[in-house]
């Protein structure tokens, strides 16, 4: 009867353990930072996934085989901000949702915390393009400061992006 | 017998008169207009502070659904190329209203924590005319995430663009 106990315990905790430890390893990393592109990147589909990094004065970003550049000078804006994402999603989130007695809903209170990176540029016609990416905490700041130091514009100047531990999120809900 | 073809006449009467009725308001929907293209300027968002993210897939967005509703000639803001084109109709889009939301609200309580956004859009000839002028928004309820309403009101916004705006040789 102890070891069942022990063994529902230990099995929790681990749940716990896996939902919350990938914000305590938020770093400031160098090098590629894998990032999923939401829309913007011109011939790169919606919600691709890949790596984003700035090298020689262009934003890199690399995706299966195929890879898109964006010169840091024609960049007119780089903002960072902060959201979460569902900690279990994708088909076996939506499933879950069908899960009896609210099962799915208490998983959709699990949520982790991502940074968002949004980018306007100017392609050679002077036409305005917008492009988002979504990445791991402590990873937006770095780029977009990168991205100042070869030649990118940005209006909203210093630290935007809120520490992991603070409870503001573009989720909170504000009415204007 | 002279009943049954009274209650018949009466029958054709009424088909008739209902029948007809969706024709008669289809002549009285206004002309549209002319749009050789379009140049949508970026979503201004001056009084209303809307997240960077939203604001570039608000744009991003409508571009896109403005290209699937059959415009083929859709200008970005800024693009020299649209400078020279006649019967260009430029898009300009203010944001009015906005409130963030929450997934996490949506998706445990189904009914709260909407995301709903709306836009005051303005279309206007070349030489700043106004020939258009509507607000369109944009919601998601209960599944998805808050970009989401950006979708819906792209949809919408083309959607409008199509019902007022016609380019030639599409049609």
């Amino acid at each position: 009867m102890t070891s069942r106990s022990t063994t529902v315990l230990v099995g929790v905790t681990s749940l716990f353990a896996g939902l919350f430890i990938p914000v305590g390893n938020a770093q400031q990393v160098s090098g590629p930072v894998k990032v999923v592109q939401l829309t913007g990147l011109v011939g790169v589909k919606d919600n691709a996934k890949g790596t984003l990094d700035v090298e020689n004065g262009q934003l890199h970003f690399v995706h299966g085989k195929a890879s898109t550049d964006v010169s840091a000078s024609s960049i007119q804006d780089v903002v960072t901000g902060a959201d979460s994402q569902r900690a279990v999603g994708g088909t076996i989130g939506l499933m879950s949702m069908a899960a009896p007695y609210g099962g799915g809903r208490v998983l959709s209170l699990f949520r982790s915390k991502i940074e968002t990176l949004t980018v306007q540029y100017r392609d050679a016609d002077g036409g305005l393009h917008g492009a988002i990416f979504t990445m791991p905490v402590g990873t937006s700041e770095v780029i977009k400061k990168e991205l100042v130091a070869q030649g990118a514009h940005t209006t909203a100047a210093g630290d935007s992006t809120p520490p992991a531990s603070s409870s503001t999120s573009p989720s909170k809900e504000q009415k204007q | 017998m002279n009943r049954i073809l009274s209650a018949g006449f009466r029958l054709s009467l009424f088909t008739l008169i209902f029948a007809a009725s969706p024709l008669l308001a289809q002549k009285t929907r206004p002309a549209k207009i002319k749009a050789a293209a379009l140049q949508i300027e970026m979503i201004q968002s001056d009084e209303i502070k809307l997240p960077a993210e939203f604001q570039v897939a608000l744009y991003e967005n409508l571009i896109r659904q403005l290209g699937k509703q059959g415009f083929s000639h859709v200008y970005r803001d800024g693009d020299r190329n649209a400078a020279s084109v006649a019967g260009l109709v430029v898009l300009h889009s203010t944001v009015r209203g906005f409130k963030a939301g929450s997934e996490r609200a949506r998706q445990v309580t189904t009914v709260s924590g909407a995301t709903s956004i709306t836009i005051h859009c303005q279309f206007t000839s070349s030489d700043g005319t106004s020939l258009l002028e509507q607000d369109v928004n944009g919601k998601v309820r209960f599944f998805g995430g808050n970009l989401k309403a950006t979708y819906d009101f792209a949809k919408k916004a083309a959607h409008v663009a199509n019902e007022n705006f016609f380019t030639p040789g599409r049609e």
